[in-house]
């Protein structure tokens, strides 16, 4: 088993742009020491019509509200995360997309980072297995350390999740057994895990022996794995 | 405190919930999905009508639930309306103090 970088065709070229923009990593950033709140907060605006602040506010009265918990901090990085998604909210809604898939893509490589270092976690890459022909899509995130590999997808929701996803991180896992290699595979999905599981119970493809981080989870992706 | 208890902000929000999923529901491949998430969350909604139904809502998550209900009310295409299949009840749940 081994792992390359992906070809870099005219759409990888454009997306990376996408990836490399600074409103990306500063709303990873936020959102990697969020609570699952807030997070539903960047999910809502950046998925939302209105691009006012105030009407946001009065939705998320957990956050914003008289009865706000958590203190000063957790309410300035409320009202960071609120500033950081309204300006995603207002580009066109093609880019917007790209940004929401790279965002989740960037908050998945910034939490493993601090479980195993910036340097193991890698993006955009192919694992290659002997006699077994590559896949075309690379794997949005990689951990890629002798003996403890990982291999992750991203998904901005729960409709993301589709047979052709799981199948390439159920058949890198396989191919990796097949190897006597261990290769941890996972989906990450930017949304509440009750929405998931009504997906996943939709697929026919393997998905048992791949870690479904949500919303709620993805925090877990910086602590040590059990 | 409004006059309004838990159960009649979530009745408001089902009633709401019911305009996205027929919506979301346009999209005939993804008709099945759509019926059984609407379903998921409608029974977390039960399941909170049945703990704290009765308990007196606050202005804030009334308010907070109005907005909401606005906020789905914009959506014309059928496709965002799915992504806020799923965004809307973790809304209505954090607005009334509950988890999603």
């Amino acid at each position: 088993m081994r792992f390359q970088d992906a070809a870099r065709d005219a759409r990888a070229v454009v997306y990376s742009g996408i990836q490399a923009d600074p409103q990306v990593a500063r709303s990873a950033a936020l959102l990697a020491d969020a609570t699952p709140a807030q997070r539903v907060l960047a999910r809502a605006v950046m998925n939302g019509e209105t691009t006012e602040p105030g009407p946001w506010r009065a939705m998320f009265p957990s956050l914003f509200g008289s009865s706000a918990s958590g203190g000063d901090a957790e309410r300035a990085r409320s009202g960071a995360i609120l500033e950081a998604s309204l300006a995603v909210a207002e580009r066109g809604e093609q880019v917007r997309s790209q940004v929401r898939g790279a965002l989740v893509e960037e908050l998945a490589a910034q939490l493993l980072a601090r479980r195993v270092g910036a340097g193991a976690v890698r993006r955009e890459r192919r694992v290659l297995f002997d006699g077994v022909r590559a896949e075309i899509h690379p794997y949005d995130v990689t951990v890629e350390q002798d003996g403890a590999a990982e291999v992750y997808d991203c998904k901005w929701g729960a409709r993301g999740i589709n047979g052709d996803v799981l199948h390439q991180l159920d058949d890198a896992r396989t191919h990796a057994a097949d190897e006597d290699e261990r290769l941890a595979v996972a989906l990450v999905v930017f949304d509440a895990r009750r929405s998931c599981d009504v997906r996943l119970a939709h697929q026919t493809a393997p998905f048992e022996r791949t870690a479904i981080v949500t919303l709620e989870t993805l925090t877990e992706l910086a602590e040590p794995r059990r | 405190m409004s006059a309004e208890s838990i159960r009649d902000l979530i009745d408001r929000a089902s009633d709401a919930y019911g305009v996205l999923e027929e919506l979301g529901q346009e999209i005939e491949d993804e008709w099945s999905y759509v019926t059984d998430l609407a379903d998921a969350w409608r029974t977390r909604f039960d399941d909170v009508v049945a703990g704290r139904g009765g308990v007196e809502a606050s202005d804030e998550a009334s308010g907070a639930i109005d907005l909401a209900i606005d906020e789905i009310g914009r959506i014309g295409d059928p496709h965002r309306a799915i992504d806020w299949l799923s965004t809307f009840p973790q809304l209505i749940l954090l607005a009334i103090g509950e988890r999603p």
